[in-house]
C-alpha cells in the first residue's frame, strides 16, 4: 500500500470514530445533544437528520471505493457544525471540546479528500490535466 | 450568432461566479438569524466557492475551467455522459459502431429465442456499397440439403483429424481479456451447442477446460502456456497441452485484424500469481508479446514452424492472419508448395476485428478488411491449385447470417466469431474491454461485476444464438439454391462497384519475387 493511502485510512478511521461515538448521543437523545440542537432550533428532527447524514458518511468512509464521498459528506456536516459553534452554539466548556472534535473531523475529511481527489467524478478530470503541467 | 452565444455564456459564467459566494453569505445570514437549516445551503455554497476558486485561480490545465469556473465544468459533464446519451436517446438504429443497434438487437433476439421478423422494409441503404446474396429461381427444399460437415486435417490423412458439424466456431479470446464467468459461459455454451472454442493466447486454458468443450489451443507470438524463458516455443509443454483430450486443434496466430504487426506488453503490475502460472511467465518482469513469432522471420521458416507444430502436436494445425500485402501471402503459399507442407486451415481475420485493447491507430488504420482479404486469399490458393489442401475460416464482424453467407460465398468453409458470442452473452457495447470495468461482467475480473453474469443462463444464450444462426443460414442456402455451403461461390453474390470487393486496383509490390505471375500485380 502506498504511504498516502495509509495516511488516508488513518484519517478515515479518526473521522469515523469521532463521528460514530457522537451518533450514540444524538440517537439516544442525550441531554447535552438535545440542548445543543434546541439552541440552534433543530430539535428533534434536525438532530435525527444530522445523525443519519453522519451515519452515512461513516459507512462510506469505511470502504476505500466510497471513502471520497464519505469525506465530502463529513466535510459538509462538520463545516456546518463549525459554523454553528461560531454563531449559536459557542465554545463554553464541553461545547468547546465538541467544537474542537468537529474541527479534527473536518481536517481528517479534508486530508482524505485531498489524497483521494483523483476518485472524485468530474473534478479529477480537471486535476489530472493541471497536475501534469 | 455563435459569437453572441459565446458572449452570453461568458456573462452567465461571470454572474454565476459572483452568485456562488454571494449565496454563501446570504445563506449564512439566513442560517444565523432565521433557521439553522439554511446552513445546509451555506456549507454547499462555501464548498462550491472553494472549488470555483481552485478552477479559476489555481489549476491551469483547462482553459475552459480557468476562464469560466464551474460553468465550464458543465461542458465536461455533458461531454462525459455524451456516449450514454447518444446511445440511449439520439443514435440512429443504423449509426453506432462497431455494431449498430439493428445488428446488436438481431443477435440479442437470436440469443433469447425471440422471433426476428421485421416489418415494412429494410433499414439499409441499398446503395452502391452493399453486397447482396443472389438467390436462385429454384430454391432447394430443406429435405434435400446435405448436413454440414467439415473435417480438419483430412488432407494430411492424420489420425486426429477433427470434424465439426456446424459451421460456427467461437473465435480467440483469452482468459485475461475475458473474465472467468464469460470464459465458462462461452465454453459451456460451446459444449452444449456442439461447436469448438478457441482459447485465445492466454496460456494454459484452465477455465476453458472446466466445461469440457472442444478446444482450439491458440499459440500466440509470446507462446503463452508453452514458452521458454526467452519466449520461444517449448516443445514439451506444447506436446503436453496437445495431449489433453479436449484440445482438438492448434492455431498459430501470426497476426490479428485489430492490431496486425503489433505486439503487446503485459506490465508486471498486472501479472497475478494465476496469470503468471497459466501463461508461464515470471511475476517480476514485464512480459513482451512480440509482433511476430521469433521462429517465423520469412516464408521458409514460417512453413517449417507450421510443420514443427504439426509434428509435435499430432493435431490439425492452422494459422491465423490478417492480410497485409497479398504478394507476401502468395510467397508463403509458393513456399508451402515447395516444401509440400500446408497448414490444415488458414483463418483470415479482417481488419475490422475486435480486441481487448490495442492502439487506436492500429484498430482503425491497419490491415485489409475481411471480404477483399478473404477473396484474395481464396483466389491465390485457387490459382496455385492448393485450395483443396486446406480449409479457410473467416472472422470479422460476421455476426449475422447474411454477412456469414457472404463470407461463405467468398471461400470460407466455416465462420469464426468473437464479438457475436460476446453479444449473445449480453454485451452492450460499452467499449470498456480494456479497463476492467465491463458493466456486463464479460471483459472484467472484478468479482462484483462478474456476479451478474450467470453462467448457466448465458450458456443457453450461446446455444440459442447458434441454433438460430444455423436455421437462418439453412434458409438462405435453400434460397440460393444450394444443397450445402460447399456449393456457394462468388457467383452467388451481387457485388456493386462501390463495395470494397468491386474493383481492386493493381498495386505494385516491392517484396514479391513472383510478382510478375501475381494475379493482382
Ligand atoms: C475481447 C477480445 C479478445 C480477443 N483476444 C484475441 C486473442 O487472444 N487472440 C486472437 O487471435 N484474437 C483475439 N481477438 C480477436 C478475435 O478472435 C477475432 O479475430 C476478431 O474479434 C474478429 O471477430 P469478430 O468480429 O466476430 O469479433 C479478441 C477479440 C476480442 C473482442
Amino acid at each position: 500500500m502506498k504511504p498516502s493511502i495509509i495516511i488516508s485510512w488513518i484519517a478515515q478511521l479518526v473521522a469515523v470514530v469521532i463521528m460514530g461515538q457522537s451518533l450514540y448521543f444524538k440517537f439516544t437523545a442525550h441531554p447535552a445533544s438535545v440542548a445543543i440542537f434546541t439552541d440552534i432550533g433543530m430539535e428533534p428532527y434536525g438532530r435525527i437528520l444530522i445523525g443519519v447524514i453522519e451515519l452515512i458518511a461513516c459507512l462510506l468512509l469505511l470502504r476505500s471505493s466510497s471513502a471520497h464521498y464519505g469525506a465530502l459528506l463529513g466535510l459538509g456536516t462538520m463545516a456546518g457544525a463549525v459554523v454553528g459553534h461560531f454563531t449559536q452554539i459557542g465554545w463554553d466548556g464541553e461545547r468547546g471540546e465538541l467544537g474542537i472534535l468537529a474541527l479534527v473531523v473536518l481536517a481528517s475529511c479534508a486530508i482524505v479528500l485531498y489524497i483521494r481527489r483523483m476518485d472524485l467524478p468530474f473534478i479529477s478530470h480537471a486535476l489530472k490535466e493541471s497536475e501534469k503541467g | 450568432m455563435s459569437a453572441k452565444i459565446a458572449i452570453d455564456l461568458h456573462k452567465l459564467a461571470k454572474t454565476v461566479n459572483i452568485a456562488i459566494p454571494t449565496l454563501a453569505v446570504l445563506f449564512f445570514l439566513a442560517g444565523w438569524k432565521l433557521s439553522f437549516y439554511f446552513h445546509f445551503g451555506t456549507v454547499t455554497f462555501i464548498l462550491l466557492t472553494l472549488l470555483n476558486l481552485f478552477y479559476t485561480r489555481i489549476q491551469s490545465g483547462h482553459t475552459l475551467l480557468r476562464n469560466f469556473g464551474i460553468m465550464g465544468q458543465a461542458r465536461y459533464m455533458m461531454e462525459s455522459i455524451g456516449p450514454e446519451l447518444r446511445q440511449y436517446f439520439f443514435a440512429n438504429d443504423t449509426e453506432e459502431r462497431p455494431f449498430d443497434r439493428n445488428a446488436r438487437s438481431e443477435v440479442y433476439r437470436k440469443a433469447k429465442n425471440i422471433d426476428s421478423a421485421a416489418s415494412f422494409g429494410s433499414q439499409n441503404e441499398f446503395d452502391e456499397t452493399e453486397i447482396k446474396i443472389r438467390h436462385s429461381m429454384y430454391p432447394v427444399l430443406h429435405s434435400e440439403q446435405v448436413p454440414f460437415s467439415l473435417t480438419f486435417g483430412e488432407e494430411r490423412g492424420i489420425e486426429n483429424a477433427y470434424t465439426v458439424k456446424r459451421p460456427f466456431i467461437i473465435s480467440a479470446m483469452s482468459y485475461g481479456a475475458l473474465g472467468e464467468h464469460a470464459v465458462r459461459a462461452l465454453a459451456r455454451g460451446a459444449r452444449q451447442a456442439g461447436i469448438p472454442m478457441n482459447t485465445g493466447e492466454g496460456g494454459h486454458p484452465k477455465y476453458h477446460l472446466m466445461e469440457g468443450c472442444d478446444l482450439i489451443f491458440q499459440l500466440g507470438t509470446a507462446k503463452f502456456g508453452a514458452r521458454n524463458e526467452d519466449g520461444t516455443l517449448d516443445d514439451s509443454k506444447l506436446a503436453a497441452l496437445a495431449s489433453q483430450d479436449s484440445i482438438k486443434m492448434v492455431e498459430i496466430k501470426l497476426s490479428q485484424g485489430a492490431k496486425p504487426g503489433k505486439g503487446g506488453l503485459l506490465p508486471k503490475e498486472k501479472i497475478t500469481d494465476e496469470i503468471a502460472e497459466l501463461r508461464g511467465v515470471s511475476k517480476d518482469k514485464d512480459v513482451l508479446s512480440p509482433p511476430f513469432h521469433p521462429e517465423c522471420v520469412g516464408p521458409q521458416n514460417t512453413v517449417s514452424f507450421i510443420k514443427r507444430v504439426q509434428d509435435l502436436t499430432k493435431l490439425p494445425v492452422g494459422i491465423k492472419l490478417c492480410l497485409g500485402r497479398p504478394a507476401q501471402f502468395e510467397e508463403l503459399v509458393v513456399e508451402m508448395l515447395t516444401q509440400n507442407i500446408f497448414p490444415d486451415w488458414i483463418t483470415v481475420d479482417g481488419a475490422e476485428g475486435g480486441t481487448g485493447a490495442a492502439p487506436k491507430a492500429f484498430i482503425d488504420g491497419v490491415g485489409m478488411p475481411l471480404y477483399p482479404a478473404l477473396k484474395l486469399v481464396n483466389d491465390i490458393l485457387t490459382k496455385h491449385g492448393v485450395r483443396d489442401r486446406l480449409k479457410l475460416l473467416a472472422s470479422g464482424k460476421l455476426i449475422s447470417p447474411e454477412k456469414q453467407m457472404v463470407a461463405l460465398c467468398l471461400g470460407a468453409d466455416a465462420i469464426y466469431s468473437a464479438r457475436g458470442f460476446m453479444l449473445a452473452l449480453g454485451c452492450i457495447q460499452a467499449l470498456q474491454c480494456g479497463n476492467n470495468t465491463c458493466p456486463i461482467g464479460i471483459t472484467t475480473h472484478d468479482p462484483e461485476l462478474q456476479r451478474g453474469l450467470d453462467i448457466a443462463v448465458k450458456s443457453t444464450r450461446v446455444v440459442n444464438y447458434v441454433d438460430n444462426l444455423e436455421h437462418d443460414l439453412e434458409e438462405l442456402l435453400s434460397a440460393a439454391g444450394c444443397r450445402s455451403t460447399r456449393e456457394l461461390s462468388y457467383d452467388h453474390l451481387f457485388v456493386p462497384v462501390g463495395a470494397n470487393l468491386g474493383a481492386m486496383p493493381p498495386q505494385s509490390s516491392s517484396t514479391s519475387s513472383s510478382s510478375s505471375s501475381s494475379i493482382f500485380a
